[in-house]
């Protein structure tokens, strides 16, 4: 199984990225970046694909939660109401998922890849070399050189760190709608803001050039969906969404301050 | 039954985008080396780098976790071992992402032995040190301060706190010892005082170690320049760049020096010019030192085979299949061409034909350069492992492993 990974899959991805090297000019930051864009460019479909799907989740929220209300007390009635609700809308609830699976094993190439293209010690530098093609263009940019920008790309670096955490911080506010429920509100806050903490702390002991690849991956990924979703989402309005019509306000919600105060004063985070 | 499934599988999916990006960081961080190697990740798994230096019966040579040790020749018995004393860096950042900066000092490089001192060069995160070290008795206290008195030192020392981190080996030519960093310089320091003689900023990272020969210093460095300075003053007399970094040291025999490239050549370059000779390819990297005697270099490679090459031409006598790539420096025995694979396979063939005399297996990965002395080969494994073969027959004469006590 590790044999098949790495000739299809960490192999093509690492020597195009030692070879895209070659051809910027031996600056391997650049070859990060531009290899990242192209990856990106080339999953654009699924990514639109993953965001729209999630964006048409979102919106169905709040419908979702009345019908959960509604029927409470029957579970069947429940899943059938919901699946309902879905082919009515035309919606795949796992249309948000198979995207990001079919991405996921480019991005873990992409990561093995610059980990082992950057082989901080002699020891990783020798095991570099059984993973490279023959191609002209790899031997001559091996061993790569590790500075841009005055980073250090196979150490690791605060400054890119707290940028992978802000990055992907955006990212994620754009599409997380937040709950109406303040139980719901406050796991989805914490949710939201516990993803980049975490990212930001690993960022902090990967080499620099990994934490390089995220970061343009979530600029990427916020221009992405800025312009499928029309704007910076939730990111600029992250009151909650408005009732459906139907919608019957429970106690505990009327008692919410949170919601209050978002509902009142109708502005985002930045107070735009 | 349908309604079921995508009820849960939306629960499901919720999770898994969640988990997902976490799945990413474990891979990615753990699964940074393929363990086909005997791990790439810096760490406990990478020992076994040190060659063999002797001087009057003894064998010293060095481990990943900072000892030197002297061991009898003749017999494996252990005579000392010494564990250098380094400091990690301040704030070295470590955990999921193989970082090497904070383990302890490892020693990658051959030591190097005179008379009186042993020489090794400390590897630390991204710094190093030159340790000089009683050859009979390492003198040095429990604070890690040597005995000036019985001309112990290390480099550098006062304000200087350290230099780049040494991968290669020190090289003792007449009273100066010479040794590349990781920073790109190459020190020539006094053999008996320690004090720095000269530097020289090559500009590129150097992991190979210098060769001395007639008063001339060659280094190679990661930026595929071949430098030739002064041994007396380190005064460039010639640099040559190559189309590739350097990944073997070079060796000097006769006018020319020899040295593989990550382009997958051996070269041959004139010592008194800098200007290309001949030029070798091989299948993979030339990462092991070459040999040469004679009208012959004999250069192990990793694409599994070593070839014997005309020395003036460049043009291939013979090559010899192992079963996996060699990394370890070969030896001249006598008439015999000992080799040893990654996997830890050792071939002796003719030097002349490269018939094959016999193979036997040392049992693990091998590394480390091989050594040879009177009729025996020495081997360092990556298990920490030393032992003893018979050149003439391949047979085990002794074998020791380093544990600590």
């Amino acid at each position: 199984m590790a044999e098949l990974w790495n000739t299809f899959i960490l192999e093509p991805v690492l020597n195009s990225l030692i070879a895209l090297t070659t051809m910027v000019a031996g600056n391997f930051g650049v070859a990060i970046i531009v290899l990242t864009v192209v990856v990106r460019l080339a999953l654009y479909p699924l990514t639109v694909r993953q965001t729209r799907s999630t964006k048409a989740m979102q919106a169905l929220q709040p419908k979702l939660q009345e019908l959960q209300k509604k029927y409470a007390k029957n579970k069947e009635r429940l899943q059938q109401e919901t699946m309902k609700l879905y082919k009515e809308v035309g919606i795949n609830p796992l249309g948000c998922l198979w995207p990001m699976l079919i991405q996921l094993p480019i991005w873990i190439a992409l990561y093995q890849s610059i980990m082992q293209a950057l082989a901080a010690t002699p020891e990783n530098l020798l095991n570099l070399s059984q993973h490279l093609y023959s191609w002209a263009a790899v031997g001559q940019a091996v061993p790569l050189n590790e500075h841009f920008l005055g980073l250090q790309l196979s150490k690791p670096n605060m400054f890119i760190a707290v940028l992978v955490g802000g990055t992907m911080w955006i990212q994620q506010k754009m599409v997380t709608a937040p709950a109406t429920d303040p139980r719901q509100q406050s796991m989805t806050s914490m949710t939201t803001l516990m993803m980049p903490l975490m990212f930001g702390m690993f960022a902090m002991s990967f080499p620099s050039g990994l934490s390089l690849y995220w970061v343009i991956s979530n600029i990427i990924g916020i221009v992405i969906q800025y312009f499928v979703t029309g704007g910076w989402g939730y990111l600029r309005a992250p009151s909650a969404p408005k009732p459906v019509p139907t919608r019957r306000i429970g106690p505990a919600e009327q008692q919410s301050p949170t919601i209050k105060k978002a509902s009142k004063e109708k502005r985002g985070l930045f107070k735009r | 039954m349908i309604v079921r499934f995508s009820f849960v599988s939306i629960r499901l999916s919720k999770a898994l985008v969640l988990l997902l990006p976490l799945a990413v960081i474990s891979v990615a961080a753990f699964g940074c080396v393929a363990p086909s190697s005997g791990g790439g990740c810096a760490g406990p798994g990478a020992q076994g780098w040190s060659g063999f230096a002797s001087y009057d019966g003894m064998l010293y040579f060095a481990s990943m976790d900072g000892s030197v040790l002297a061991v009898t020749a003749t017999s494996g018995e252990r005579e000392w071992e010494f564990s250098v004393k380094t400091e990690a860096p301040q704030g070295a950042p470590c955990g999921f992402a193989c970082m090497p900066a904070a383990r302890p000092a490892a020693i990658y490089g051959t030591p190097a032995v005179t008379e009186t001192l042993v020489y090794v060069g400390t590897y630390v995160g991204d710094e190093g040190k030159v340790f000089a070290i009683n050859r009979l008795e390492p003198q040095y206290d429990e604070e890690g301060i040597p005995s000036w008195t019985e001309g112990e030192w290390f480099y550098p020392r006062g304000e200087r706190s350290h230099i780049g981190a040494i991968v290669g080996s020190p090289i003792v030519y007449e009273d100066t010892v010479y040794v590349g960093d990781s920073q790109g310089r190459l020190y020539a320091l006094d053999a008996v005082s320690g004090t720095g003689r000269w530097e020289y900023e090559t500009g590129g990272k150097i992991w190979t170690s210098p060769a001395v020969k007639d008063g001339v210093v060659y280094v190679g460095n990661y930026e595929g320049k071949l430098h030739s300075l002064s041994s007396d003053d380190g005064s460039l007399l010639w640099e040559i760049e190559l189309p590739a970094a350097i990944a073997s040291s070079p060796v000097v025999s006769g006018d020319t020096v020899f040295l593989g490239t990550f382009d997958h050549y051996l070269w041959a370059i004139d010592g008194n010019s800098g200007r290309e000779k001949w030029r070798f390819e091989g299948g993979n990297w030339f990462w092991a030192n070459p040999v040469a005697k004679g009208d012959v270099v004999y250069a192990g490679c990793l694409d599994h085979r070593v070839y014997a090459l005309d020395a003036r031409s460049g043009r291939e006598l013979w090559q010899f299949v192992a079963d996996s790539p060699i990394v370890s420096t070969p030896v001249l025995v006598n008439d015999l061409l000992v080799a040893v694979s990654e996997s830890g396979e050792m071939y002796a063939v003719q030097a002349a034909s490269g018939v094959s005399e016999w193979e036997t297996s040392i049992g693990y990965s091998v590394m480390a350069p091989l050594h040879a002395e009177a009729g025996m080969v020495y081997v360092h494994t990556r298990n920490d492992q030393v032992c003893s073969i018979d050149a003439q027959n391949g047979q085990k004469v002794w074998e020791y492993l380093l544990v600590s006590d």
